[in-house]
């Protein structure tokens, strides 16, 4: 690989991860603590750099990237490298939070509504109303078919709705 | 283009959920820390293969290629540090990939290679975890690339030996059936390896990551 081949391919990652780096940053914070993030935002690019060939381009560059970022999270969540950063996390004290008594509470609702749900199901609502992506979108980040999206993220919707209200 | 009818539907909900999204208060992240970190990715060696892994639209783009492990002829594996492996094999393979040394400044990546395991006329012992604590070489890990008789990983835990950015079992041969109890290496799939003196072994000491084997692996490398 020559200079120039090699310095596309840097621009290309670059105009890459300027597009994608703070969403995906968005959705790491959503599902998991600061510290996983981190390790799991650095492995996601590094599947970008090696992959850039595969990468879409437009708009399905995010949501294949979110597919990637999902991955790489669950594999993070599995290795013990998790339980050591949970153990240091709890040796250090929380930043207080700047969270109002009202909103601290209902966020807390949520989340715990979202964890009695299936996991699959938790997650579909998680990219319609967070990452706020359509179902072709939805579709290619969880491997399935707009169809099964809207109709599984239909069913989510009202199961949310029952765990939610009791 | 996206088919928007009636999917968004609920603007209640999606408000209430939206209410309590985590990332709402994050902040930015900090440029010269992304500058870093990006520099630090870029200086990582390409893989000269560009198949496909992650993600996948459907399962028929899942790539179940007919791989099998090796009935291995005796090849000399070599743990790379610092560098990349070059593995020789008795038959010459033209496949094997060769890299060259990468030119960052910064630490290269380690790359470890091992040899596909031999499995013509072995009997398998049943796994037990002793056996398994013996293992030189243990790790979880996501495979990111199928070429011809390579297999690439990413490991995600190490539970033995040095701990490598990318793990290369070569040697494969596709057209060879597997011999039963064989992970069946599909790209995006995780996988629990061991290997003793480069080789990786088989019978049940290595496959998918389901809870069994990960229980195994638990208690060999607690």
């Amino acid at each position: 690989m020559d200079g120039a081949d090699d310095d596309a391919r840097r621009s290309r990652f670059e105009a890459v991860a300027a597009e994608v780096v703070e969403p995906v940053r968005r959705f790491l914070a959503r599902r998991t603590d600061p510290d996983t993030a981190d390790d799991v935002l650095a492995d996601t690019l590094l599947v970008v750099w090696r992959r850039l060939d595969d990468v879409p381009v437009g708009d399905e560059a995010l949501p294949w990237t979110y597919a990637v970022a999902r991955n790489a999270l669950a594999n993070a969540e599995r290795g013990a490298r998790r339980q050591r950063r949970l153990a240091h996390r709890i040796t250090v004290t929380d930043p207080p939070s700047e969270l109002a008594p009202a909103e601290a509470e209902a966020d807390d609702r949520v989340a715990a509504a979202l964890e009695r749900l299936r996991p699959d199901e938790a997650e579909l609502l998680r990219l319609w109303a967070w990452e706020q992506l359509g179902p072709t979108e939805i579709a290619t980040v969880l491997g399935l078919t707009p169809n099964a999206v809207s109709i599984r993220l239909h069913r989510a919707r009202g199961r949310f709705k029952e765990v939610f209200e009791n | 283009m996206t088919d928007r009818q009636g999917f968004d539907e609920d603007p209640q909900l999606r408000a209430l959920l939206g209410q309590s999204d985590p990332a709402r208060s994050l902040t930015p992240a900090d440029p010269q820390g992304l500058a870093r970190l990006l520099e630090d990715t870029m200086a990582t060696q390409t893989s000269s293969d560009t198949r496909t892994d992650l993600p996948q639209q459907s399962t028929d783009l899942r790539r179940r290629g007919p791989l099998a492990w090796l009935v291995a002829a005796a090849a000399v594996a070599t743990i790379a540090g610092g560098g990349y492996a070059v593995v020789s094999s008795m038959q010459d393979d033209p496949t094997v990939q060769q890299a060259g040394p990468s030119t960052a400044p910064d630490p290269e990546p380690v790359v470890v290679t091992l040899q596909a395991p031999t499995t013509l006329g072995a009997k398998c012992a049943v796994p037990t975890p002793a056996m398994l604590a013996g293992a030189e070489v243990a790790f979880a890990g996501t495979v990111t690339a199928i070429d011809g008789d390579t297999v690439t990983l990413t490991p995600s835990e190490t539970y033995a030996g040095e701990s490598a950015d990318e793990i290369e079992v070569v040697g494969l041969r596709p057209d060879l059936r597997s011999l039963g109890g064989q992970p069946d290496f599909q790209v995006g799939g995780t996988y629990l390896v061991s290997a003793t003196g480069g080789q990786v072994s088989a019978c049940g000491f290595s496959g998918e990551a389901s809870p069994e084997l990960q229980s195994l692996y638990d208690l060999a490398f607690r």
